[in-house]
């Protein structure tokens, strides 16, 4: 376990804020994980974030996948962080909730890089400054 | 079968869009700053009217929201099969009613479309009136507040503009942001 989840409490406060438009075939979790690159944040929290996705694959508990057939699939919910990992590189974690075609739910964590964007997503991140 | 449990995951697809590819894959602009507002959807108004009204009285044209669950009298929303027209990858569906709507959580987009005026986008996971829990596009001008308020955490996007623009990419026209002529 690095140190990082090894914090109960983090004071902090907000600072930036930052919309993007990702666009088709791109990943979502890496994606947003660009984003924050792009704009220099290290820790954020998703605001807001709506869209859709080619197929869907969320993680289970016994390490299996739950794959979501498309297109499209889309984001009905969406909650996450990122944060940087021990090795300093970043990480986003997001859960969400997703609709396929006929419009069955379905949730869970999203697995990095096997959740392509189909036509767009939206998402609002606000930069967490942790108090040092 | 639309879902499936595996233990090696998929190769993700890669789907052709009808359009020219579009090299800047991430559309980004940030603010310096967010305001938070807490916004209540009043009952008898639609959700379009409840977000858009408060919000422009505020100033705030562009903003992320989160709707933290409530009742709608009446609400329609569209699931994303493939178009049948080829015309893009995806198509909304034609408008399901879902009746007397418990919405679980929404989040909803607010810009402007390409003549100016607002509009929201809106996904979210309701129960419908028959129970079932189902997800969505919200049609935001037909979906009436019910009896009671419904909590709204706003988070405004000052610095720039959320406009929807055509995508010659996916050949429809979406939401993004701009550089406003008045900010930062």
């Amino acid at each position: 376990m690095s140190e990082q989840q090894n914090i109960v409490v983090e004071s902090g406060s907000m600072g930036r804020v930052a919309y993007a438009r990702i666009a088709p075939n791109e990943d979502l979790v890496l994606g947003v994980e660009k984003m924050c690159l792009a704009e220099g944040f290290r820790n954020a929290f998703v605001r807001g974030a709506l869209g859709s996705l080619v197929d869907a694959c969320l993680g289970t508990r016994d390490g299996k996948y739950l794959e979501v057939k498309g297109p499209a699939v889309e984001i009905v919910s969406l909650a996450g962080e990122v944060r940087p990992d021990s090795d300093g590189s970043l990480r986003a974690a997001l859960t969400g909730v997703v609709a396929d075609p006929e419009g069955n739910v379905y949730g869970g964590p999203f697995i990095a890089g096997a959740n392509p964007i189909c036509m767009t997503f939206e998402v609002t991140l606000e930069e967490w400054l942790p108090a040092k | 079968m639309t879902a499936e449990t595996k233990t090696q995951h998929s190769r993700p697809r890669t789907l052709i869009h009808p359009g020219p590819f579009n090299p800047v894959r991430i559309n980004s602009l940030r603010s310096s700053t967010a305001r938070h507002v807490r916004l209540a959807l009043q009952p008898g108004t639609s959700l379009y009217d409840g977000l858009v009204r408060p919000l422009q009285e505020l100033g705030i044209h562009a903003a992320s929201t989160t709707i933290l669950g409530g009742y709608f009298d009446c609400l329609d929303y569209c699931v994303a099969p493939p178009d049948p027209s080829g015309q893009a990858v995806i198509a909304y569906s034609q408008p399901r009613e879902a009746g007397s709507t418990y919405m679980v959580f929404g989040n909803a987009t607010i810009g402007k479309n390409m003549k100016g005026d607002p509009i929201v986008h809106c996904h979210a996971a309701i129960r419908t009136e028959d129970g079932a829990v189902m997800g969505g596009h919200i049609l935001t001008d037909t979906a009436m507040v019910g009896h009671a308020p419904i909590p709204v955490l706003v988070t405004s996007l000052d610095a720039f503009d959320l406009r929807v623009a055509f995508d010659p990419e996916t050949n429809i026209p979406l939401l993004q942001p701009v550089s406003g002529e008045n900010h930062e």
